[in-house]
């Protein structure tokens, strides 16, 4: 209470003088006439456009008189905006700290600053740390490092073995059958290994550096600021709840392991393909059951193999009827939820062999069939008589669960696969058709379209004409977009001129969806000049 | 406490009322009555986002003859002539047509130095008292890098809602 009391009184503080300050501007404006001194940017550090391997320390603004900075803003890949209020000024030189915590990704330094004269002046820099993009689930470019890719994979698969094999065999050992078996554990420790180095994976991937670079701090830092690293966090604490659960063997045990189990979907539907796709009130519940589907059933068969080898008489039946009671209730949600994520991500039957990603699909989808066929052997044919304590359909049956245990583990490495493969659905989303608008004036106009028109990378293509649809050969066009609502100042970028006379703005980074105000300046002579301008939706 | 930090020289900026320099190149007279001859001063405080200043080019305005430019040491002045829209009336002569645009290259203003450009011209009867009369200024600076404060402010608008205004005379009254 007592810090709200504080900020209110700061605040009621910061208005008296804002207001303070617009009394004294509107006086100087009154008195001052036409001759107006404005700063101007000298130079920007970073650069607008710049991409940089590791986090700036520090940014800093070179204008070209004293400035007083009145916002320092820092909007960040989710379109967060952040004041920055830690700078340094010395004359006309601005020092501002970074944040520490500055991810992979494309952000926009803006700033407003009154100049000598009180005239304020803004501008923006979008400047990128890894690769431009506001999506760090974006595939990888061609260039792949096949051995961070491999290092990606790996550790992917000994995620699924740690959440799937140890949690959903823990979870077995507490409820269906007799204790944690050591290979349920020993996955638990294996996730536990594994999970941490996937999250510098992660970032050697997302920095396209290789593996060498592993022990660099910003490859962790870049690695837990992806969506993956909540995943990474979450899955972390899934595996630590698993491992306490295998060791108790009292209700607390029973407790934790569901407890594990919970969260180990949870840290499945906090990233991925599956889980961005939209709506995601539908994709990540879907996840969710999936993932749960999967630990219950992968988990358990490690553990029932075992019993049913066991020599003590009607360990394994016991334990045989109890799963086969449960599991159609969590098969049924994860095929349901398997089948629907599907239909999501393709989009049309034709991507299943049409793109990477349908490919990986038919093969998991063939391990799957043949999957189901042995459970379907095993449940109809082999469990009954199993549980009467039948030896040789048990010696069958346990053979049978060992090869679906095969299965397994050969779908979690072809699912792995599908780190690497964007969706048909995310890459309909790429090719999303351009954002266009027709900006018009008495002595030009212009027609200017952003590619895609959504947030992230784009280009802008501006065809140009005399006001009554006649052609013109301007001097030279200029693009400026601002988005005052996110609080981006104006980007200003040069157009140039291609052979078929439209004028282009290549390597543009749109940070933000939402609308923009587009505005195109034309010089038609070296006299004249025209400025159009409009707003523009961009998509998310 | 820093955005305090960061106002409290605003505020100490304005209430001196820091006039002086301007970025924009400007007149230094900014009124003056037709059919008189008139001395432009133009006020160059600032080169390029900081590259020195190589080059100034001045379009005259219709309505405005007689034009000559004041040599400057240092610097190459071009008269560029050429037809007049239409025909003035200076001192009796009628004038159809004469300097259109006046160049000073050659030299080299740094961005932290001051420097003014000069020329006189006539201020015919034609142009219409109570208005603004804009001379768009070209300054360019090595490498390509141009300011060009040629922006013509609209009807009902003024200098300061555009970003590179032309510099602007407020026409008066014959005297």
């Amino acid at each position: 209470m007592n810090g709200n009391g504080r900020t209110g009184a700061a605040g009621r503080r910061l208005m008296l003088l804002v207001l303070s300050v617009l009394c004294i501007a509107g006086a100087q404006l009154a008195s001052m006439g036409h001759a107006r001194a404005h700063a101007s940017l000298v130079r920007v550090e970073p650069a607008d456009g710049a991409v940089m391997a590791e986090a700036p320390k520090a940014f800093r603004l070179t204008f070209s008189e004293p400035t007083s900075p009145l916002v320092l803003k820092l909007i960040r890949p989710d379109g967060t905006g952040a004041v920055l209020d830690r700078f340094t000024l010395r004359d006309a030189t601005l020092d501002i700290d970074a944040p520490a915590d500055l991810g992979h990704g494309t952000y926009v330094l803006s700033w407003r600053i009154v100049s000598e004269d009180g005239h304020p002046v803004g501008g923006s820099a979008v400047f990128s740390i890894g690769a431009p993009g506001t999506s760090a689930a974006l595939a990888p470019g061609d260039a792949a490092d096949w051995q961070v890719r491999a290092a990606v994979w790996a550790a992917k698969v000994a995620l699924y073995v740690g959440l799937f094999i140890g949690i959903g065999g823990v979870f077995f050992g507490r409820w269906i059958g007799d204790g944690t078996h050591r290979v349920a554990l020993w996955s638990v420790f294996a996730g536990l290994a594994a999970v941490p180095l996937s999250v510098g994976f992660q970032g050697l991937d997302a920095l396209g550096v290789p593996l060498a670079d592993l022990a660099s701090p910003v490859v962790w830092a870049t690695g837990f600021s992806t969506s993956y690293g909540k995943t990474a966090f979450v899955a972390l604490a899934a595996l630590v709840l698993a491992a306490m659960a295998g060791v108790d063997r009292g209700a607390a045990g029973k407790g934790l392991s569901v407890t594990a189990l919970v969260v180990a979907g949870l840290a499945l539907a906090a990233s991925g393909h599956a889980s961005a796709a939209h709506p995601q009130w539908l994709t990540r519940p879907a996840v969710f059951l999936h993932a749960v589907g999967i630990a219950f059933w992968a988990g358990a068969l490690v553990p029932l193999g075992a019993a049913l080898a066991s020599p003590v008489q009607g360990e394994g039946s016991a334990a045989l009827r109890r799963f086969s009671r449960a599991i159609p209730v969590a098969v049924l949600p994860l095929v349901v939820a398997g089948v629907l994520l599907a239909a999501v991500q393709l989009r049309t039957p034709e991507a299943l062999w049409t793109t990477a990603y349908g490919k990986v699909l038919l093969i998991k989808l063939g391990l799957l069939a043949a999957l189901f066929l042995l459970a379907a052997v095993n449940r109809f044919r082999l469990t009954t008589p199993a549980a009467r304590g039948d030896g040789r359909a048990t010696a069958r049956l346990r053979r049978s669960i060992y090869a679906e245990l095969v299965l397994v583990l050969a779908i979690f490495a072809v699912a792995a696969l599908w780190r690497f493969t964007p969706p048909p659905r995310a890459l309909a989303e790429a090719a999303a058709a351009p954002a266009s608008v027709h900006l018009h004036a008495d002595k030009a106009m212009a027609d200017v379209a952003i590619a895609p028109g959504r947030a992230g990378p784009v280009r802008a293509s501006i065809a140009v004409m005399t006001g009554d649809f006649g052609p013109l050969d301007p001097a030279g066009v200029t693009l400026v977009l601002s988005n005052p609502a996110a609080g981006i100042e104006q980007i200003r970028r040069p157009a140039t001129r291609d052979s078929e006379g439209v004028w282009q703005v290549e390597g543009l980074n749109l940070p933000v969806a939402g609308q923009w105000t587009v505005r195109v300046d034309i010089l038609i002579s070296d006299f004249e000049l025209v400025k159009v301008e409009d707003n523009i939706a961009i998509r998310p | 406490m820093n955005i305090l930090k960061s106002i409290i020289p605003a505020i100490a900026l304005l209430a001196t009322g820091a006039t002086a320099a301007s970025a924009h190149i400007t007149l230094e007279n900014q009124q003056a009555p037709v059919q008189s001859t008139y001395k432009a001063v133009f006020r160059v405080g600032h080169g390029c986002e900081g590259k020195p200043t190589t080059k100034v080019r001045v379009r005259i305005p219709e309505g405005v003859i007689a034009v000559k430019p004041q040599p400057k040491a240092g610097w190459t002045v071009e008269k560029v002539r050429g037809e007049y829209a239409k025909t003035y009336d200076y001192y009796g002569t009628p004038t159809r047509e004469g300097v259109k645009e006046i160049v000073w290259s050659g030299g080299s203003l740094p961005d932290d130095e001051y420097d003014e450009f000069v020329l006189r011209a006539y201020l015919t009867g034609d142009l219409k008292p109570d208005t603004t009369l804009y001379f768009p200024v070209v300054q360019e600076c090595p490498d390509g890098a141009a300011e060009r404060w040629i922006e013509i402010p609209a009807e009902g608008k003024g200098a300061d809602d555009y970003e590179q205004p032309a510099p602007g005379l407020k026409l008066i009254q014959k005297k």
